[in-house]
């Protein structure tokens, strides 16, 4: 391999990288903004190395990252199941909250809303890290 | 038998015409909140179903801190996967990702339910079996087992013992007590399904499954009190093993109609986590 074509490929994999890769305080400060928003509750924002809660009631702290986990782990493996292709997001629906899961690269993040709380504002919001 | 018959094949029409009406939707089967198969799609396999069962099932564990589970979408590039709650039961439905959701969500709200109601009136609910077992494949195990169950040969041997044991208002006043019937019969073991799931650990031996011990104390409870201390199992592919068993001791698998079992035995019988096989206990 030329030089040239060494220098594009590393290139080529940076911006691959810097796509899938949403640095964790860009969204951690995104998800600070969306807790201001009516009827969220929280969130929990994690990777392999970090973890950022917060949450209105601490005391349900373990169910809702046990959720957390449950519902992306339940969307990978239902979407290599029936070949959805990348999960775009997971939104638990239960009797009182409603739980909206995405993953980007490795951040994971939960939100927690209210039932009749606006999911689509939180949604588009947090969809416009994909670009 | 019948009405588990008949709730089976209408959800499983319901299904076929929901996907008629919409082949947007790429499968669809309905389950209880306790894990079993009520009826599925001609298109979706049983191991599929119990695979997505089996995903849902740590969601809906948690699902009290939320105040119960009422719906769960999983959207995708290519489709969207959503389970939707009915009183009891979960319908699943697989869309393509061209499908309209709206008219998806109408068709599935308003079928399902009326279709529920319905067969509600007309029969009872089918009775409870362990997790995971079709009520299809249920009434097929049953089919074959009642046979076993008029074997003439122990009929003498036991029906004193068993008039004993089960004083019952239909057989004493019979005047012809050497008609064999199925009351009096001593029970052969029952085969029943259960999921793989992993075992594993430094200290575990490699030729000992284990059961939850409800399961185990039912068996022994049915079976004059013997201790059950070997299982046979059998996969769909029809290979059998003999192992030991013993009860499960991680809470969580307690009620899930699971067998866990060390990967010497998985490897042995070709089969892996997820998958469904038959579990009979042995009384040498």
């Amino acid at each position: 391999m030329t030089k040239k074509k060494q220098v594009e490929s590393v290139a080529a994999v940076a911006e691959s990288v810097a796509i899938e890769t949403v640095p964790m305080e860009d969204l951690k400060a995104s998800l600070e903004e969306i807790k201001g928003y009516d009827g969220v509750i929280g969130y929990i924002l994690r990777n392999s190395t970090s973890a950022a809660i917060d949450l209105k009631d601490p005391s349900k702290l373990i169910e809702y990252a046990i959720l957390s986990s449950s519902s992306i782990d339940a969307g990978e493996e239902l979407s290599e199941l029936f070949n959805l292709g990348d999960v775009k997001h997971i939104v638990i629906g239960g009797k009182n909250i409603k739980v909206l899961s995405l993953a980007f690269g490795e951040n994971k993040i939960s939100v927690f809303l209210e039932k009749n709380a606006d999911l689509e504002k939180v949604l588009e919001k947090l969809q416009s890290f994909r670009g | 038998m019948l009405d588990k018959e008949v709730y089976s094949i209408a959800l499983k029409d319901t299904l076929d015409e929901m996907r008629n009406a919409c082949p947007d939707i790429q499968n669809a089967f309905i389950f209880t909140e306790t894990g079993e198969i009520l009826a599925g799609d001609a298109e979706t396999p049983e191991k599929v179903m119990v695979r997505v069962i089996d995903a849902f099932d740590s969601i809906t564990e948690r699902a009290e801190a939320i105040g119960g589970i009422e719906t769960i979408t999983i959207e995708g590039d290519k489709g969207t996967v959503t389970l939707s709650r009915f009183g009891e039961n979960y319908l699943i439905t697989v869309t393509s990702e061209k499908a309209d959701m709206k008219y998806v969500g109408t068709l599935t709200r308003v079928l399902i339910p009326t279709v529920l109601k319905v067969l509600e009136k007309l029969s009872p609910t089918p009775t409870k079996k362990p997790s995971h077992m079709p009520a299809e494949t249920a009434a097929e195990v049953e089919t074959e087992i009642e046979p076993l169950e008029v074997k003439e040969e122990p009929v003498e041997e036991h029906a004193e013992e068993a008039e004993i044991e089960e004083p019952s208002e239909e057989v004493q006043p019979k005047p012809e007590p050497a008609e064999p019937t199925p009351e009096t019969l001593p029970m052969e073991p029952q085969a029943t399904q259960l999921i793989v799931e992993n075992l594993g650990g430094l200290l575990v031996p490699s030729d000992t499954v284990r059961i939850d011990s409800e399961m185990l104390s039912e068996w022994e409870n049915t079976f004059g009190g013997k201790p059950v201390e070997l299982v046979d199992i059998e996969t769909f592919d029809g290979k059998t093993l003999r192992c030991k068993v013993k009860p499960i001791k991680d809470s969580k698998y307690n009620g899930k109609g699971v067998v866990q079992m060390p990967e010497k035995v998985q490897l042995t019988l070709e089969i892996k986590k997820g998958e469904l096989v038959r579990v009979k206990p042995v009384f040498e």
